[in-house]
């Protein structure tokens, strides 16, 4: 058998934010594929720790995420 | 695209979007689109920039309509006239949803119904390159087991092989002690 390559994991203090490394400004509610990769299966929004976010882009996002949740592109709950 | 900022500093650049059911005749699209319009125009709004999205699948009914049309419009206004226009637009017939927005200071409009479909584009592209590396990957594991297969048959031919030599060995072992003990010239 060949021998499948062991996933790494990376330690969650040692990730940056993905938004702080591209300097965004703000975080649009219409912009859904970028907003769509930090939403879980259910519909919530995925939590710091496990994406990395900065707290302040967090913020930025659930903002984002719940105007797009009343315009219908978003789920609130699956 | 174009960097927002209004003319003079009582009046704000406001995002509003509307949302509208999909199965509509191009009539009544065009008349629920210009009824919004004239809704602003009328509160003293003038228009920066509109981007009407199309046919899109919403997340969850909503007046039982399983999917709608957004459009995007950018309105210079005067902050008092938002209350206004927010009441009006709450009764206006075929708008399903509504939200006024004052982006942030250097805030860009972007053609989000372009970068959608791009989008689209590209992870449809993603999955299909997926399924055919996981196609490869079944074909180069077959390939595999069949090679283990044409390898593992010869294994058990050579066995019986031996089998034969060994009885072979043991007469002529055999045969050999009956030589030795027979012969009188060794002394044990």
């Amino acid at each position: 058998m060949a021998q499948q390559p062991k996933q790494q994991r990376i330690d969650p203090r040692a990730r940056k934010c993905p938004f702080c490394l591209k300097a965004v400004p703000y975080i649009d509610y219409k912009d859904y594929p970028t907003v769509k990769p930090f939403i879980d299966y259910f519909g919530n929004i995925r939590q710091r720790y496990y994406t990395g976010v900065c707290l302040r882009h967090q913020k930025m996002l659930k903002t984002a995420v719940e105007r797009a949740r009343f315009m219908g592109m978003l789920a609130y709950r699956k | 695209m174009p960097e927002l900022q209004a003319t003079s500093e009582e009046q704000h650049v406001y995002e509003l979007c509307v949302l509208i059911p999909y199965p509509l005749s191009q009539k009544e699209e065009q008349e629920v689109m210009k009824n919004v319009e004239s809704i602003v125009e009328d509160a003293g709004g003038r228009q920066v920039a509109k981007d009407v999205w199309g046919r899109r699948g919403l997340a969850y009914k909503i007046g039982g309509a399983t999917e709608g049309n957004f459009i995007v419009y950018h309105y210079e206004l005067d902050p008092s006239a938002i209350n206004e226009i927010d009441e009006s637009l709450r009764i206006a017939k075929h708008v399903l949803r509504h939200l006024i927005v004052k982006p942030p200071k250097g805030y860009q409009i972007v053609a989000y119904s372009k970068k959608y479909e791009e989008w689209l584009k590209e992870s449809e592209q993603e999955e299909e390159t997926r399924k055919k590396d996981k196609e490869e990957d079944l074909r180069k594991k077959m390939i595999e087991k069949q090679k283990r297969q044409t390898t593992k048959k010869p294994a058990p031919v050579k066995q019986p092989k031996e089998a034969e030599k060994k009885p072979a060995s043991g007469e002529m072992i055999t045969e050999e002690i009956d030589k030795l003990i027979a012969d009188d010239e060794l002394e044990l």
